[in-house]
């Protein structure tokens, strides 16, 4: 710790600590405008000047670090003069339009101008006008108004990662430019205009269409990924204009998926009036009469459920207490992207906080594309690597992350148990075992090279594992999750206080989905197949689109047109087209509810946007369904849900305290263990390619699909829909261009791509189009078109 | 001596005679009723009537949808929606003016940066029903375009004092 005075005060602070964090932390004002506390020091506004006592030059405290018993002053005369000198500079070239800046109102050019300005422009020459840039669908560029802090610039390079910012010339003559083909590379292009002290990069979809003083913000839990961020949702009366990451939330930056997806907010897609099918159209009409019509399609039926689980904690334990009072021994599934059903040995969410994975020795990323699904999570492991920490990656594609792994290994899905295997081998000549180990290894054969980087891995002090979807979607995951979880154990990252084992999960509320729903079970797409085979009478579809999402779109495909279709959600979307009677749920925005992220951390929203129609938040929908159906209702009030959560599930009586107003920043749910569950891999021969499902954050969850702006996003970041490695049409004497894929008994023609970070052996299809019908085909074969 | 005269004024009621004497001067005054409405006061050319967009002399409206007058009228009588036009301007969608809550304070005509929304002279536009005094932006742009030479005319003769 460093003692200094700053202005006449002693503080204490870290040493090292630069002198302008020391007075942002202890309240003393510096005005800046190229610094910010998540990128790295440029020092290049020179806003920030203090003097120091004995120095002969005022000093740029944001690259200054503290020294003992240093006096540092932030008012005086010299400095009023200084600064106003540096606004004189920065305003020369800066155009006088803030009355059209979306910016003005929250400008730091703009109050700085009146805090240190001069208040009077001395400069009468030309202007030099620099020309705008396009850089794509969601940030706007108006480079007059740059004062070139290169914000941008460091953002590029070091939190996207992806460097495509950069700065041209020098002096007078410097730009500020954008290398850009159709769009920014980076999945967290939107934070720009965020970082951008000035209006010079404006967010594009609001642009020029509203100003910060009509905002109302609303503090919100993003539920587009499990990530679950903190954000402040800005509403201008109750239409919501921009989605911006929360001050004082964990995270600095959102993703372009939870930022741009407000979109959906207010689109077509969305479901705001009760709506019931006449003849060939859904026809708006009243709650009773849409619930009479569920009543008649429920009641006495053979009902299969199946739930997305992005509803709140409170929504969730509606359609439980649902199920229960009215439909004990129906079908319920919430996994779509789950084939296996048996009991993991861990199931989903984390054990570690982000932080702490980002702090951890080591780092092993299993079959994720952490970039698409949790940009955030990849942002800290991008955060890591630049700060010299080790990240290991073992999957079935090189999927691009915009930094530079450590260790990398390509395989194909159905070598897992080989990686693991081998894994386990090296760990038991190292003499680390853990009970159940030799079973595990007695059924695989197999090894495979891969398994060293894992077990290289593993005997670092800690270890944060982060097993990724094509474990969990494996047709074998929880064999695969059992010998993980050995693998953990052996090496001493399963005990308390250093559990390293981390399933990354599908949706929010990963944590309670176990617990709450575990014994309920079923295979979403066993309960297609039954649908289709006539089985039910009526699926109740609550939020989740089975057709867009998940693995099994071709089975719900083929059960929806067989069953009545009762849709609860927000948006309509695809599901429309089969939806019999469509009850309108409150988004994730219009809620008083609880959420949990896959940390385990808790969310209270209680601020929340007014309705936009006539929807109703889940739990009542399902508590009227209840007393439609002719039972008693279990819960009555937002109070009473809350009651029967601590009922139902003991692990969530620290929520008491939360709901009572008590603060919930350090309050983790942990992920449920199975430890009984020691599923031993099954040794099938396997022939042809491997498949997998590759997921798009533009374009994945009914959200995403609803929003025409990353449908637009989603467009310039496509793929192809079916990609495969050049060796793989090599091996197999083909050409790249229309082939086709003979999956079982059926095939189909695609036009495919080649690309060199998949590992050949197998196909990646997109779930676009009708490749999207591949999804839940684990292996297939490849020839020629015709 | 003055308890004497303050006694005499009282009891010969001579305030009330000397106000009748005005009365009756007034009385027998040459008239100066303006006849209303053939005849007509002169009247400031800071006069706060009914308010008018302008646009510039080539056809360009001059609004540019900053906001400040929304944010400035103190009966929040304005409101606007903006988005950018084609060419990349910022323009209003939506300037309507509620005529019924607006108290031409002028506040709106001080905050405007490019003198798009002033008040004209014009205070005749009563009328029967209360969905002709809310004014939408074609209705404020056509009384803009009528009292174009007048505005123009009241703000050249105000500029010194701006």
């Amino acid at each position: 710790m460093t003692e200094l005075f700053i202005n006449d005060e002693e503080v204490t602070v870290p040493a090292g600590t630069s002198i302008l964090e020391a007075c942002r932390s202890n309240g003393v004002e510096v005005p800046y405008f190229c610094y910010h506390p998540e990128l790295s020091v440029a020092a290049n506004c020179r806003m920030c000047l203090v003097e120091v006592e004995g120095w002969p030059k005022p000093a740029a405290s944001c690259c200054t670090p503290v020294a003992e018993g240093m006096k540092v002053v932030t008012e005086t005369e010299g400095l009023e003069k200084d600064r106003a000198m540096m606004m004189e500079y920065l305003l020369i070239n800066h155009p006088l339009d803030c009355p059209v800046c979306d910016q003005g109102g929250a400008c730091k050019l703009q109050d700085y101008a009146v805090d240190h300005g001069m208040g009077k422009g001395r400069y009468i020459e030309a202007k030099r006008i620099p020309t705008d840039k396009d850089l794509g669908p969601f940030v706007n560029t108006c480079m007059t108004r740059c004062i070139h802090c290169t914000r941008c610039v460091r953002f590029a390079d070091e939190v996207a990662g992806t460097g495509d910012m950069g700065v041209l010339n020098r002096g007078d003559h410097m730009l500020i430019e954008g290398v850009v083909e159709d769009a920014l590379e980076s999945e967290l292009s939107g934070n720009l205009s965020d970082i951008c002290p000035v209006g010079a990069l404006l967010d594009k979809p609001s642009h020029d269409v509203s100003r910060p003083w009509e905002m109302t913000r609303h503090k919100s839990t993003c539920t587009q990924c499990p990530q679950g961020c903190d954000i402040e949702i800005e509403s201008r009366d109750d239409e919501v204009m921009r989605v911006r990451p929360a001050q004082d939330g964990v995270e600095p930056w959102i993703c372009d998926r939870g930022r741009f997806v407000y979109d959906a907010f207010r689109s077509d897609n969305r479901l705001l009036q009760p709506k019931v099918r006449q003849g060939n159209a859904l026809k708006e009409t009243t709650w009773d009469d849409a619930i009479a019509k569920s009543v008649e399609l429920l009641k006495d039926k053979r009902v299969g459920i199946v739930f997305s689980p992005d509803w709140s904690l409170e929504g969730l334990t509606a359609i439980r207490l649902l199920h229960d009072v009215a439909f004990e021994d129906c079908k319920v599934a919430f996994e779509l992207h789950r084939r296996d059903t048996r009991p993991f040995a861990f199931e989903e969410g984390l054990s570690m906080s982000t932080k702490a994975i980002e702090k951890a020795d080591q780092v092993v990323v299993l079959g994720s594309d952490l970039r698409q699904r949790l940009p955030i999570l990849m942002q800290r492991l991008r955060k890591r690597i630049n700060g010299g920490k080790p990240v290991t990656r073992i999957g079935s594609m090189y999927y691009r992350t915009n930094t530079i792994m450590a260790a990398d290994a390509l395989i194909r899905p159905r070598d897992w148990a080989a990686v693991i295997a081998s894994a386990m081998v090296q760990l038991t000549e190292l003499g680390k075992l853990a009970a159940g180990m030799d079973a595990w290894l007695e059924n695989v054969e197999a090894r495979h090279d891969a398994g060293k980087l894992l077990a290289d891995a593993l005997i670092s002090d800690s270890c944060a594992l982060l097993v990724g979807e094509e474990i969990r979607s494996h047709q074998d995951a929880a064999a695969l999750i059992h010998g993980l979880d050995l693998l953990m154990r052996a090496a001493g990252h399963a005990e308390e206080g250093k559990d390293g084992r981390n399933l990354l999960p599908e949706g929010m509320n990963a944590q309670l989905l176990s617990p709450m729903f575990g014994d309920l079970r079923t295979s979403a797409g066993d309960l297609f197949d039954a649908a289709s085979k006539g089985e039910l009478d009526t699926l109740l579809l609550i939020g989740s689109d089975p057709v867009g999402d998940g693995l099994f779109s071709k089975q719900a495909k083929a059960a929806l047109e067989k069953v009545d279709l009762v849709q609860v959600s927000s948006i309509s979307g695809d599901m429309g087209q089969f939806a019999n009677v469509q009850l309108p749920a409150s988004a994730y925005s219009e809620v008083e509810g609880t959420f949990v992220n896959m940390e385990g951390r808790v969310r209270i929203a209680d601020n929340p946007l007014r309705s936009l129609g006539e929807e109703r938040p889940m739990w009542k929908v399902m508590m009227r369904l209840t007393q439609a159906l002719g039972f008693e209702v279990p819960a009555v009030s937002l109070a009473e849900i809350r009651e029967k959560i601590l009922e139902l599930s003991p692990v969530l009586t620290e929520l008491a305290d939360a709901w009572s107003g008590k603060d919930v920043q350090a309050m983790f749910i942990p992920s449920a263990r199975n430890r009984k569950a020691t599923t031993l891999p099954v040794t099938a021969s396997m022939q042809g390619l491997d498949i997998v499902s590759r997921y798009s954050m533009y374009r994945e969850g009914a959200w995403a699909r609803a929003s025409d702006l990353l449908s637009e996003a989603g467009r310039i970041h496509a793929m192809d829909d079916v990609i495969v490695h050049p060796d793989t049409l090599a091996n197999l004497n083909l050409e790249q261009g229309k082939l086709v894929v003979v999956a079982g008994s059926e095939e189909a023609e695609y036009e495919v791509g080649l690309r060199t970070d998949v590992s050949p052996g197998v196909i990646f299809v997109s779930k676009r189009g009708t490749a999207g019908d591949l999804s839940n085909v684990t292996t297939a074969e490849l020839k020629g078109g015709q | 001596m003055n308890l004497i005269k303050r006694h005499l004024k009282t009891w010969l009621l001579w305030e009330l005679v000397m106000g009748l004497a005005l009365t009756g001067r007034y009385l027998f005054k040459k008239k100066i009723t303006v006849q209303y409405p053939e005849e007509r006061t002169p009247l400031s050319p800071r006069f706060r009537g009914l308010h008018a967009l302008r646009r510039y002399e080539n056809g360009e409206e001059r609004c540019i949808a900053c906001k400040l007058c929304e944010v400035a009228c103190p009966a929040l009588a304005i409101t606007i929606e903006s988005e950018e036009r084609a060419d990349g301007s910022r323009r209003t969608t939506r300037y309507d003016i509620d005529m019924t809550k607006c108290i031409f304070c002028g506040f709106c005509v001080e905050a405007c940066p490019v003198d798009a929304i002033v008040e004209t002279q014009e205070f005749e536009y009563a009328s029967e029903t209360r969905e002709a005094l809310y004014y939408n932006k074609d209705m404020l742009l056509e009384v803009g375009k009528r009292y174009e030479p007048q505005i123009a005319r009241n703000l050249a003769s105000d500029a010194r004092y701006q």
